[in-house]
């Protein structure tokens, strides 16, 4: 209760800051509008329907792409912990491939698909991949190996083997490949969608630019930080401590 | 003329080391009968956990064979259960689900694996820890489910490498009487892997000294002295001075580069 407190009143106090800096400093309304603005931008944002289209189209776009990514992460990480000449040629290279920004692939993305919605998910699907599949792959090899003889003595094999002990051992490195994996998608969508047409929080954020409008782009930014916020951190985040917990901080 | 319960004949081991081909055990002969409590006793290294996963069926010998009941062993099940050293239990179960696992296989499936469990559970003295996760109890309370859940499948024989090696002093004294009581209550084939010859001394009916590298056969000898043992009785001493013999003897490294 009281950090909650002390949060709400930090937010306060930032706020009216904020409020004195624009209102003493005359400061013109594209560097920094004042906070009244940002909020009438919400609220109208709201009203009007745009933002709420554009919230809904870029969820869609980033689960789409992020559950594609997901069924070939897993399967391409199976096939490297599988096969070692793979692991060790194009297993290094999703290592390096993951030191790329999602930005550098826009350029990729939109010669070959133009400036539409495959564009984006190509990007969200490329960066997504990347710490899914190698999360699997280190999944699989890190199975403490007496805990599948331990198994095996009591007589556990096959698909019984598979759903009790490997598929549960792997679980924690997984779940956390889960939430990395999400936090790259959420990031590469921001990034395409500022180039791409059609509805969404980059687009929309991208149209704030072309009109001067701060009080848009500032609206924009917070979405998609409290997005990213609720999803990474609260939701994921939680599923993280509450497996890791069960499986006695493995 | 009864069969032995495992029987191994000219068995050897090697495996692909870091330059060379290693031979961790050779031309091992001997026969364990149904019910004995055997204790293979030796120094780190000399094959004694390998000796145990050939017998488990996790490896096959690299010549010779191992039967048992008079069969060839071809893959682990749970007629040959083995303990960890290092316990092995599942962290994502809670107590009793750990020793209720080798009964949710096919073979053993039925209604009443909760209520199974929990009889082994209480065998161990434990009962009252079935909803507890792995990560709450100390390391002999580890080692009591690890050996409940081995007996829940009731195995024909208990394999266990060094059980009580990470436990303290006392835990351990403990245990060793614990597992006595256990196996005079079920009657089962045990082999009990050790470095520690009063241990040995202790719980077996028979010990195999094996030593040396390769790892060979030094001793065989049986135990008739009644449990509980004191160590100061006069057949433990003598066996004990003759065991030490034979793991002091000094061509007992050559053929390997020590």
């Amino acid at each position: 209760m009281k950090i909650t407190l002390i949060r709400i009143t930090f937010f306060i106090a930032l706020f009216s800051i904020w409020y004195l800096i624009v209102k003493l400093g005359q400061i013109p309304s594209y560097i920094l509008p004042s906070p009244i603005s940002v909020f009438e931008s919400f609220y109208f944002g709201f009203i009007k329907g745009g933002y709420t289209i554009a919230i809904f189209s870029s969820l869609l776009r980033v689960l789409i792409g992020y559950f594609l990514a997901l069924g070939i992460g897993v399967i391409t990480g199976i096939l490297l912990a599988r096969y070692y000449l793979l692991d060790i040629t194009f297993g290094r290279t999703i290592l390096a491939l993951q030191s790329i920004p999602s930005v550098a692939w826009v350029p990729l993305a939109l010669l070959w698909f133009g400036i539409t919605d495959s564009a984006v998910i190509f990007i969200i699907i490329l960066e997504a991949v990347l710490p899914v599949a190698l999360s699997t792959k280190n999944a699989m090899k890190n199975i403490p190996p007496n805990l599948i003889r331990a198994a095996q003595t009591l007589g556990s094999k096959g698909l019984h083997l598979y759903q009790n002990v490997i598929i549960k051992a792997m679980i924690p490195e997984l779940v956390t490949g889960l939430r990395l994996s999400w936090a790259f998608a959420w990031r590469a969508l921001i990034a395409g969608e500022l180039f791409i047409s059609g509805s969404g929080i980059g687009q929309t954020l991208e149209l704030g630019r072309s009109l001067a409008d701060m009080a848009q782009v500032i609206a924009m930014i917070t979405t998609i930080g409290f997005i990213g916020f609720l999803t990474e951190n609260i939701f994921f985040g939680t599923i993280e401590r509450k497996v890791r917990l069960a499986w006695g901080l493995q | 003329m009864i069969n032995p319960k495992i029987k191994f004949t000219n068995v050897s081991q090697s495996f692909n080391g870091i330059s060379k081909n290693e031979t961790i055990l050779q031309d091992l002969n001997f026969e364990i009968f149904a019910e004995e409590f055997v204790c293979i006793l030796g120094p780190s290294g000399s094959g004694k956990t390998t000796i145990l996963g050939l017998v488990a069926g996790f490896i096959k010998p690299s010549s010779g064979n191992i039967l048992f009941n008079s069969k060839k062993i071809n893959r682990p099940d749970s007629t040959r259960t083995l303990v960890f050293q290092e316990y092995a239990l599942f962290p994502w179960l809670n107590i009793l689900d750990n020793v209720a696992f080798g009964l949710t296989t096919k073979k053993h499936k039925n209604n009443h694996v909760k209520e199974i469990a929990l009889e082994y559970l209480n065998m161990v003295g434990l009962a009252a820890y079935k909803d507890y996760s792995v990560s709450q109890l100390s390391g002999g309370m580890k080692q009591r489910v690890a050996i409940a859940r081995a007996l829940a499948v009731d195995p024909e024989a208990l394999l266990l490498d060094e059980p009580f090696g990470a436990l303290d002093q006392q835990t351990r004294e403990n245990m060793q009487v614990e597992l006595t009581r256990l196996m005079t209550k079920t009657k089962k084939t045990v082999l009990f892997v050790t470095h520690s010859v009063d241990e040995a001394l202790k719980l077996a009916d028979r010990i195999l000294v094996i030593g040396g590298k390769p790892g060979k056969l030094l001793f065989d000898t049986t135990i008739t002295v009644s449990k509980p043992r004191d160590l100061n009785n006069n057949q433990l001493v003598s066996i004990r001075n003759k065991i030490l013999d034979k793991l002091s003897q000094p061509d007992l490294f050559m053929g390997s580069d020590i």
